[in-house]
């Protein structure tokens, strides 16, 4: 009987053991709910952004309109020297004409076509440029603590009476703010996105960095709904001609077919 | 529309156009380094190859010089993703029809440049904002 009741014991250490792990474990990584009918219907109730949008700053019959450029970014005084620097090693293009993507906030002002989708807890945005995919959770989830560096960083986002509000952290050193401005491991991007009309949204993108920027900057767009278009797909190293060398020259490699 | 206020139109919107897409910040690749945007220059010729391709469409010309031999030059055009939205089609421009481009040259003096107009024999006009 006593040996029983050790052997109980020990049995119910350990199952409090596993138990307690298990709990810790999911404490770390909840595994989200799959979504029942009731979240699918709530989807009917968000402000409508899904489809397929694009800035309407290139077109044909006078669609197009000029927009005046963005503002600069103010920098902080080591920023600005890494500018100059940067500058001043007078480099033709970016990476960009090499094919690299040009990760957040560039890949969000692209002359091409985004598609938004909403499922629930999460807003999915298609970038037709370099064939791009954000991901923006909405179930409530906070931001990772240190997440690993992406060209798009890491976002979650929430709604805001008819605002969609996506805050996005963790971004690769091969990303810029701007052309040749570096950001710091703590810029941080929130974007408000929002229906103007029927098919028009806007987006307002406040880039944070207080290594970098000497204060918040700001810019806005907006884009076209055009519910007729599909995003196509879109290879860049398919033929892509344009190069930047690494002494920062740009040049089209010029081979005729069959030669 | 009277022709020419419609020429006259059509030239006013691929200037908007060509400005327009310079002037975005982060189009694939930046046009002024490679290709002078401030010169136009305009070749007529055969058409040997269209690469309906991204990032950017090719067109390949045969086009006769000064001493009679066939030269192969190369242009090089927008994507076909935002050509197809605004009325071209893979099949707009096809091996052997004849054609005057207009176009920015290279500044490495190659034989080719960026595409803007094609005037086809037909009097039909694809542009780089569009085919009209």
């Amino acid at each position: 009987m006593i040996h029983d009741r050790a052997m109980r014991r020990t049995i119910f250490i350990v199952l409090l053991l596993i138990t307690a792990a298990a709990i810790s474990t999911a404490a770390q990584h909840s595994i989200p709910k799959p979504p029942a009918a009731a979240d699918w219907a709530a989807l009917a109730r968000l402000p409508d952004l899904t489809g397929v949008w694009e800035a309407p700053t290139v077109g044909r019959g006078g669609r197009g309109r000029a927009v005046a450029p963005p503002p600069e970014p103010q920098l902080t005084p080591a920023y600005a020297v890494k500018k100059r620097e940067l500058d001043a090693r007078n480099s033709d293009d970016t990476e960009a004409a090499n094919c690299l993507p040009t990760g957040m906030p560039a890949i969000m002002g692209h002359p091409y076509p985004y598609e938004f989708l909403l499922t629930p807890g999460k807003v999915t945005i298609v970038s037709e440029a370099y064939m791009q995919v954000r991901h923006v959770y909405t179930d409530g989830r906070p931001l990772p603590a240190d997440p690993d560096p992406t060209f798009n960083g890491t976002s979650v986002g929430r709604w805001d009476g008819g605002t969609l509000v996506v805050e996005t952290i963790g971004f690769s050193p091969l990303t810029t703010i701007t052309r040749n401005t570096p950001h710091s491991d703590k810029m941080r991007i929130v974007e408000r996105f929002h229906l103007t009309g029927p098919d028009t949204m806007s987006i307002e993108t406040t880039v944070i960095d207080p290594e970098a920027l000497a204060r918040p900057w700001t810019t806005t767009r907006t884009l076209a709904r055009h519910r007729d278009w599909t995003i196509r797909e879109y290879i860049c190293e398919e033929n892509n001609r344009n190069f930047l060398d690494a002494q920062g020259k740009a040049g089209v490699k010029l081979t005729a077919p069959g030669k | 529309m009277r022709p020419i206020a419609r020429a006259a139109r059509r030239t006013l919107l691929v200037a908007a156009m060509i400005g327009g897409v310079a002037a975005l910040a982060w189009s694939h690749h930046a046009a002024a380094p490679v290709f002078d945007m401030s010169a136009e220059k305009t070749v007529t010729g055969v058409v040997k190859q269209v690469d309906w391709t991204n990032p950017h469409i090719w067109i390949w010309l045969e086009v006769q010089n000064a001493s009679g031999q066939a030269e192969t030059w190369g242009f090089e055009g927008m994507s076909p993703n935002f050509l197809a939205r605004r009325g071209w089609t893979r099949t707009s421009l096809m091996p052997g029809m004849r054609i005057t481009v207009t176009f920015r040259p290279l500044r490495d003096g190659k034989s080719g440049g960026m595409f803007m107009t094609g005037k086809l024999e037909d009097g039909k006009v694809l542009t780089s904002a569009g085919a009209e």
